[in-house]
């Protein structure tokens, strides 16, 4: 059977659907047009002024006139309840407009949305996988240090809100906690979410099985066991959350800092029970999120709006609901994590078989096995992954969620390299495949589905290695101590996954009276630099100067809404939206052309720099202005008034939703990291003196938004490998770093220099080839540090991050 | 009281006997005359009360570099800095930077030393102290004066490029 075969066995029905509609289809799309913009260096970044000027404006920014503050309660304790809480005193304060208990009707009882996939609108499988509303609006229990709770205020300036806070006496009640998920499996363990029975979060238990494990290790030269920590990080991105509300008695409007403003807005009418053509919904600038601010069903999102929402109804005056940067420090965890892994292997470095178990704090999403399922030919895999509450605040992800899926690769391909003293980058190509298949499986796809066929990992490889001087510097474990003392680690790793994922959306393009071009579709900037390529795309397809293009991203109420990167995929997804209607758009002013040049058909016709004109005789030609001039939307005088105005929209599903292993159909992109670590062996400090990315982007629409990419991650895997730890105090169960002065992050100084390389082979399924490259960066190189300083010290450190006191644990001197 | 007026050619104010609470500041060549209270930070004044938004607000505890104003020369931390100290003070923000076309937004902007934007007036406001005082740093010195400004899109490394360009552009005249 072919892959492209299995490929049509397995597509959902709703895809099937799509491809009869030739809405979807799998497969490279060949380029049709001359790359003038595409790929071009230099191209004037199109949100640059503002940003730099200080001119942008983020949703934090946003101000309307009589507006109120409004400030929500906090669980003090890591497990509580209110047993009687009394507002007078701060409702008495001068200033306090109004005060909404947990006790209330507009609340009481009542629990924040869930998102799609908890309600199982999408995937009824995905149904209550820890995405579930398991929390109030306003509840009576906190089960975690930060909870939002108890009661929520608006005042006439924040610090009124605040001190109104300070004002309500409350009668706690304090309950037993647990911060470890290891102990909250126990069965003294205090159970923390309300109404269950234990701290497992079963619905489902999340398993994966592939081949025969038990064949694998009898077939293995060597088994090994080892274990690995991933201890709390999370997101913290630049912009506190806000939202601002102005409650129109039934109708409302709202400025949001939201990743996702269409669920959004859905889930809220849903809340308030008022229809969404009722809600207009703005988005302005955004601090970076990239998936931190992806669950529209969080506390911090749907939570908020819904608060805040209510105060306005309550005080008919617009609320500005604002979180403080200690809010943004419950809830918005990253993925923590303790891990057994069980490898068996030949002594040629093929691995026979993986077993893992992963045990996660409050986790929501991956196995952890999964890129080894991708990304490799390992015939026998299997993996139980136990999602457990504990005491703080519900996980996130952001960039990625597959975090402990690139460190179970690392870990398990690095440990067998070390074990046999090969280089990991023999025992890397040794298992390099996908699901089961050798490489061939992959090339086989690529031919038959219009790729090039060309393995370019190992182009990949070597152009790292040649950056880094792999040949030259790598060596034994522990076995390279520098002129300063310090002893030198290298190391290396790949990956597979990251093609074009998933999204839907939609968009217009309209080329205006006078000839420029205008991008209209809603569009949250989460941090990645999207709006330059888009405008790039455009220009190329239509045929104008890339200054003639522009994006207008703000309004929902346009009807056209590009995918956010919820689905893990941005310009692949918004790429082919934007192109298709930018085709379409050149296809309706060649047709009005052809009527102005007095031509048979618009294909005689050709358009250039601007320019329209007849293939023929390119002497004819007439500026984009002189064929619209005929075609706009409205004009006083119906005499003028001869054409449509020249607008197209188009709609696109990028992507499989779900994973390669629903359609059979392999990711195609791949990448090589590699790093060089200094580490002090009197301190334990370590030092990332130098970092290597080699991506093949397929195509890099905008070199210096790829490059940022790559910048922009190797700097947040550093940072969250080797610094960042939230840290809660084991006796009150506290947080004790909720700020960014104790929680360090990543500075200029906490990494060396970054070589950003990239190929351009073709092979991605987004548009011009194109696969992502925003995400995979950040969640790839935190694993590549344990490697690092087991090549520097020649012991494991795998528990993250990688703090001096771990080091010197390693090296027996503490 | 230092003679505030003396400094702006194009303004001038008469000496008036300022009551409790009103400081005088000359943002950005201009000069105001306002009534704070005492727990207000020169950031609340600039970004809240100003409306002078490019000013941001990140960690709110001095960790961030975000909020950064040059004050007399040098920068500081708004967020951490009280507005009733600062009578008679000159504050530079990323508006007044932008206003007189400093080299440093082009050349951030053609270097993609962005990614959200958020942090980035912070940035450009630290490079401008930097460069005032240093014409032509380093990739070290840059990097360490931009030290203490968080970006958690990880912009860092494309950050001396930017500030080394303009810097060259400024010596050229």
């Amino acid at each position: 059977m072919t892959m492209a075969q299995e490929s049509e066995t397995h597509l959902p029905g709703s895809y099937q659907r799509l491809r009869a509609d030739g809405q979807y289809r799998v497969g490279a799309e060949p380029t049709t047009i001359a790359f003038n913009h595409i790929g071009k260096r230099g191209e004037r970044r199109v949100d640059g002024y503002e940003k730099a000027t200080g001119k942008a404006l983020y949703t934090r920014d946003m101000v309307l006139p009589g507006m109120l503050f409004a400030r929500v309660m906090r669980c003090p304790y890591a497990h509580a309840r209110i047993k009687q809480m009394d507002t007078r005193s701060a409702e008495a304060l001068p200033g306090v407009r109004a005060i909404i208990r947990y006790d209330d009707p507009e609340v009481k009882g009542r629990a924040l949305n869930g998102s799609y996939f908890a309600q199982g609108w999408a995937r009824p499988k995905l149904a209550g996988w820890a995405l579930k509303p398991v929390h109030l609006v306003l509840a009576d229990e906190g089960w975690h240090e930060g909870q939002p709770m108890g009661v929520v205020i608006a005042a006439d300036t924040e610090a009124i809100a605040e001190q109104a806070l300070r004002l309500v006496r409350v009668e706690w009640e304090e309950l037993p906690f647990v911060l470890d998920q290891e102990d909250a499996l126990k069965p003294d363990a205090p159970v923390l979410r309300p109404g269950a029975t234990s701290n497992e979060i079963h619905d489902p238990r999340k398993t994966f099985k592939f081949g025969d494990v038990e064949k694998g290790f009898q077939e293995a030269d060597r088994v090994i066991e080892f274990q690995a920590r991933r201890r709390a990080h999370l997101w913290a991105g630049a912009e506190m959350p806000s939202v601002l509300v102005r409650w129109l008695d039934g109708r409302m409007e709202l400025w949001v800092h939201e990743q996702q403003p269409y669920h959004a807005k859905q889930l809220l009418a849903e809340w308030l029970d008022i229809g969404m053509d009722q809600i207009t919904m703005n988005t302005v600038y955004q601090g970076c999120s990239f998936g931190g601010r992806g669950n529209p069903a969080n506390h911090s999102e749907n939570g908020m709006n819904i608060l805040a929402t209510l105060l306005s109804k309550r005080t008919g005056r617009p609320i500005k609901m604002l979180y403080d940067r200690r809010d943004t420090f419950f809830g918005e965890s990253g993925d923590i994590a303790t891990s057994y892994f069980k490898v068996g292997f030949k002594n040629d470095g093929t691995i026979t078989a993986v077993q893992m178990k992963n045990i996660f704090a409050v986790y929501v999403a991956a196995t952890g096995v999964d890129h080894l399922v991708e990304n490799t030919k390992i015939p026998n895999l299997s993996c139980e992954a136990i999602p457990v509450d504990v005491s703080i605040g519900p996980a996130w992800w952001a960039r990625c969620e597959h975090l402990p899926s690139c460190l179970s690769l690392t870990l398990v391909f690095d440990h067998v390299a070390a074990e046999l003293g090969m280089d990991p980058i023999e025992v890397a190509l040794k298992n390099d495949g996908n699901h089961g298949h050798d490489v061939s499986y992959l090339l086989q796809y690529m031919r038959e589905h219009g790729f090039p066929e060309r393995d370019s990992l190992k182009e990949c490889i070597e152009i790292g290695k040649r950056a880094i001087g792999w040949d030259e510097k790598w060596h034994q474990p522990g076995a390279r101590k520098l002129p300063n003392g310090k002893l030198h680690g290298i190391a290396f790793t790949w990956d597979h996954n990251w093609d074009d994922s998933r999204g839907t959306g939609s968009a217009a393009v309209m080329i205006e009276n006078d000839g420029s071009v205008n991008i209209i579709g809603q569009h949250v900037d989460i941090g990645p630099n999207p709006w330059t390529p888009l405008c790039q795309i455009v220009a190329d397809e239509i045929g104008v100067p890339f200054e003639s293009v522009h994006i207008k991203p703000w309004t929902l109420d346009t009807g056209f809404a590009l995918m956010s990167p919820d689905g893990s995929a941005n310009l692949v997804a918004n790429g082919a939206i934007v192109r298709k209607a930018a085709q379409k758009a050149r296809r309706m002013l060649l047709e009005l052309a052809a009527e102005v040049f007095e031509v048979a058909c618009p294909e005689e016709l050709d358009i250039q720099n601007g320019a329209i004109f007849v293939k023929a005789d390119p002497g004819r030609t007439k500026t984009i202005r002189q064929v619209v001039t005929k075609a706009m939307p409205m004009h006083c005088s119906g005499a003028f008034w001869t054409q449509p105005p020249v607008l197209a929209w188009a709609w696109h599903a990028q992507g499989i939703w779900g994973q390669a292993d629903e359609t059979g159909r392999p990711r195609l992109c791949r990448q090589a990291h590699f790093m060089e670590v200094e580490v002090d062996p009197d301190t334990g400090q370590v030092d990332v003196t130098r970092v290597v990315n080699v991506n093949d982007v397929g195509k890099a629409v905008s070199p210096e938004a790829v490059e940022g990419q790559m910048y922009g991650g190797t700097i947040l895997g550093v940072s969250r490998g080797l610094i960042e730890e939230m840290v809660w105090d084991p006796r009150t169960g506290v947080l004790l770093n909720g700020n960014l002065l104790d929680y360090k992050y990543a500075t200029a100084l906490d990494c060396g220099p970054i070589d950003t390389c990239f190929i351009e082979t073709g092979l991605g399924h987004g548009p011009y080839g194109t696969c992502g490259i925003g995400e995979a960066t950040p969640t790839i190189i935190p694993a590549l540090l344990s490697p690092a300083v087991y090549n520097a010290i020649g012991k494991w450190v795998d528990d993250f991050p990688i703090t001096p006191e771990k080091v010197l644990q390693a090296l027996g001197k503490i | 009281m230092h003679n505030i007026a003396t400094d702006v050619a194009t303004h001038s104010v008469e000496s008036l006997t300022l009551s409790d609470n009103v400081i005088r500041l000359i943002i950005n060549d201009e000069i105001h005359q306002l009534r704070v209270e005492p727990d207000w930070t020169l950031h609340y004044l600039i970004h809240d009360r100003l409306g002078l938004t490019g000013t941001k607000t990140f960690c709110d505890r001095g960790a961030c570099g975000s909020c950064t104003v040059i004050l007399d020369g040098r920068p500081v931390l708004s967020c951490m800095t009280l507005a009733i100290e600062c009578d008679g003070k000159r504050v530079e923000t990323i508006e007044g930077i932008a206003a007189k076309q400093h080299p440093l937004i082009d050349t951030y902007v053609k270097h993609h030393a962005m990614q959200c934007g958020y942090c980035t007036p912070g940035f450009i406001v630290t490079a401008k102290a930097l460069l005032d005082r240093n014409p032509d740093p380093t990739d070290e010195e840059t990097r360490q004066a931009l030290a203490g400004n968080l970006c958690r899109c990880g912009t860092y490394p494309q950050h001396p490029t930017a500030v080394r360009e303009a810097a060259q552009i400024l010596r050229k005249g």
